[in-house]
């Protein structure tokens, strides 16, 4: 375990560790491009010189390891003009796109030029022309004359997707970044280089020109698309959200996610939810209400018919939403009669090797456990033959999140079909509850919009069992409801909002000495106190 | 009690005031009558003022020499915009020399306060503040100026063009 000081900072770092390693653990900056803590050392860009004491030239920090009484600084004059000139060799033939580059506000040239930049080039022979707005595969789409050859993305997928499909090609400052002959940059992690880029060279076909970086706040939260449950930062402002990033927590996901978790932004989006509470009785046509006042009606028809009530559950919601939901049913009703919908039954155990693993249910464990926990142990089987028995009249469903994972939907709605009463709880707007295209035949049907997992905050328990909590990130549609709440309104409560203040702000003490006395206003009469004006 | 004092003894003093400014109304009318050219008002709106030709009025979006938008859809004047009042809709072009552009640009204009501080964002002098100051409308009309309005109005004869040029600007390689 060596000890070096860094900046003046001592550190003690692991054996083979690098300077910049000890940097990172000094929490002291240093600049960078090529360096990525997922990924092997190239040492290319040059830009993480420091002075190593008696040593007479400045040295890179990635690709020297550390030793025992080292002393690292990059304060020094001659380590500054260094990396001046590294920065504006990087820029020779750059285009400076920053207006209509979409890395512009997070970049890596920008933040590093604010800090250490020449700002007067002294280059004086034209900038070298290179490609532009080249389509490398179905996701990604790169400008050459941005790239400034970190050669991360080539080493992302050499090392980490294993495929093998990004090169460098050509010379010196004809350099290009391209696809190996026959082949495009299409695997199922390929978006992840487009994080790594430290530049606007790589970009993502989806999030392309929707949005002006800064126009976005970020909130981290847990991705919902299987039950790796990466850790994301989703992006989103007031018109909604717009892209899914992946933040580091080696437990689980590393550096990486999938590019199908990507897409989760999407279903959280105002157009792919149910807005308002939808009932539909009999032949009647739709009506549409505020959810809450659709599920505290509700209330009678879960009351009177409370026997022949039945339950489905995916693996979609919180782990505190199960665990209400089935205790205020079964507390309330005595309602058991809980089943688990669960779509891949099949594919549970696969997993690529890297993240994406075959069950599509963010929560899966959380739910088997709330189950344990209420002693419920209900088969699938069960639901099939008291429907076709027509021993279920109401039958309550929280359905998908993520429709695109649920591959039985159709077999399932009609299966569904077979009870009286269908409530439907579930944010995806499913087409066919409220379209008449037959599929879904119930004689009454209401459907209550339910909040998306950016909307509340909670608990998933991932394949392995780690719990991981999550905050709220944002409101997308203000009046949908969780599943707790709606227990709550099934149960004929109401829901309390939790006030802000805990007395009201203006109190007695608080009032003007000269303030009008409430008798008088009442008489409309203004009586000043203070003596003379 | 009351509040306002009453000021009953002073007010026998108004003739004076009033007789002061009636003379300088007198004043005004011979001046104006003897020497018409000095005289601080015009006859609005048979005639019209001329202002200034850095006046900052109604706005533009310039054109090159193909007639199309100069505008990339940055999106700096509507971040630089102190009423918010610009919104854009970017796009990718077919083109790759262009690669983005707006396919909608709307700029609410009663919101607007002329700041101009969206002409000096632009970093290709695609949008400027004209000289156009009288733009009345109707009750009911649009005053949410889109591209047709703010590039191809009639007013400006199919377009301004920037004075800055795209292709001498490649040649030199910048
Ligand atoms: S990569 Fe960075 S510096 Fe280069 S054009 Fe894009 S934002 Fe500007
Ligand atoms: S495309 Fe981006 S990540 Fe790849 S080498 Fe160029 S700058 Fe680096
Ligand atoms: S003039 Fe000022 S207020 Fe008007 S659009 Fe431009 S920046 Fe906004
Ligand atoms: S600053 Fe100029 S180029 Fe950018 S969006 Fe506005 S008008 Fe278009
Ligand atoms: S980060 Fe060290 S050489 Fe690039």
């Amino acid at each position: 375990m060596p000890k070096c000081t860094i900046n003046g900072k001592e550190v003690e770092v692991k054996d083979g560790q690098t300077i910049m390693e000890a940097f990172k653990k000094a929490d002291e900056p240093i600049a960078h491009y090529c360096y990525h803590p997922g990924l092997s050392v190239a040492g290319v860009c040059r830009l993480c010189i420091c002075d190593i004491e008696g040593n007479p030239r400045p040295q890179i920090a990635c690709n020297t390891t550390v030793t025992e009484g080292m002393k690292v600084s990059t304060k020094s004059d001659k380590v500054k003009e260094g990396v001046k000139w590294v920065l504006d060799f990087h820029l020779i033939n750059h285009p400076l796109d920053c207006p209509i580059c979409d890395q512009a506000g997070e970049c890596g040239l920008q933040e590093q030029y604010m800090a250490f930049g020449k700002y007067e080039p002294e280059m004086a022979e034209k900038k070298v022309k290179k490609h532009k707005v080249v389509d490398l595969g179905p996701t990604v789409v790169l400008d050459s004359e941005r790239c400034i050859l970190c050669s991360r993305c080539v080493r992302f997928t050499e090392e980490v997707s294993k495929t093998n499909e990004l090169g460098i090609f050509n010379r010196g400052d004809r350099s290009e970044i391209g696809c190996v002959e026959g082949k495009s940059l299409d695997n199922k992690y390929s978006l992840n280089t487009v994080d790594i880029c430290p530049v606007g060279a790589l970009t993502s076909k989806d999030f392309r020109f929707k949005q002006r970086v800064w126009y976005l706040k970020d909130s981290d939260t847990v991705c919902n698309g299987c039950s790796t449950g990466c850790n994301v930062k989703v992006y989103f402002n007031k018109e909604g959200m717009f892209r899914v990033k992946p933040v580091h927590n080696e437990q689980v996901n590393g550096y990486w996610m999938c590019d199908e978790g990507r897409n989760i932004y999407q279903f959280a989006n105002k157009e792919n939810r149910f807005e308002k509470g939808i009932k539909k009785l009999g032949g009647a046509s739709l009506e549409t209400m505020l959810p809450g006042a659709l599920a505290k009606e509700l209330h009678q028809l879960v009351k009177s018919g409370k026997d022949q009530t039945a339950v489905v559950l995916t693996g979609q919601y919180t782990s505190e939403e199960y665990d209400s939901f089935i205790g205020t049913l079964s507390k309330e009703f005595g309602i058991k009669k809980v089943y688990h919908w669960n779509q891949n039954e099949k594919q549970m155990g696969d997993f690529d090797g890297l993240l994406i693993r075959g069950d599509k249910n963010p929560n899966t464990k959380g739910l088997l456990k709330v189950f344990e926990k209420h002693q419920i142990k209900t088969e699938w089987q069960d639901l099939e033959k008291s429907l076709e028995s027509k021993s279920i009249k109401n039958l309550i469903v929280a359905g998908p999140e993520n429709l695109s994972v649920f591959a039985d939907m159709d077999s399932k709605l009609a299966l569904f079909s077979k009870a009286e009463n269908l409530i439907w709880l579930g944010a995806a707007k499913v087409e066919a509850l409220t379209s008449d295209s037959g599929k879904v035949k119930n004689k009454n049907i209401f459907v209550i919009p339910l909040k998306s997992f950016v909307e509340k905050e909670g608990t998933f328990v991932n394949h392995s069992g780690l719990e991981q909590k999550f905050k709220k990130a944002t409101t997308i549609l203000h009046e949908t409801l969780t599943l707790t709440e709606v227990a709550i309104l099934f149960a004929g409560k109401n829901l309390t909002l939790p006030s802000a203040v805990e007395k009201p702000a203006f109190v007695e003490s608080q009032r003007r000495s000269d303030q009008v006395q409430l008798e008088h206003r009442k008489k409309n009469e203004f009586v000043f106190k203070r003596g003379t004006l | 009690m009351s509040i306002v004092q009453n000021s009953a003894q002073k007010s026998k003093w108004y003739l004076p005031g009033v007789i002061g400014g009636l003379g300088i109304t007198m004043k005004h009318l011979l001046k104006n009558l003897i020497s018409k050219k000095s005289m601080q008002t015009i006859n609005y709106p048979e005639e019209k003022y001329e202002y200034g030709p850095r006046f900052k009025g109604n706005h533009i979006l310039t054109v090159k020499k193909d007639g199309s938008l100069r505008c990339t859809a940055c999106m700096l004047c509507a971040t630089n915009c102190p009423a918010e009042c610009i919104k854009i809709t970017a796009s990718e072009n077919p083109d790759p020399k262009v690669e983005k552009f707006p396919i909608s640009y709307e700029i609410d204009i009663l919101r607007c306060v002329f700041c101009g501080f969206c002409e000096e964002a632009c970093p290709v002098d695609a949008i400027r503040l004209g000289p156009e100051w009288q733009t009345p409308g109707l009750s009911g009309s649009n005053f949410t100026y889109d591209i047709n309005h703010l590039a191809y109005r009639p007013a400006l004869k199919g377009g301004i063009q920037s004075h800055v040029d795209d292709e001498e600007r490649h040649k030199e390689g910048i």
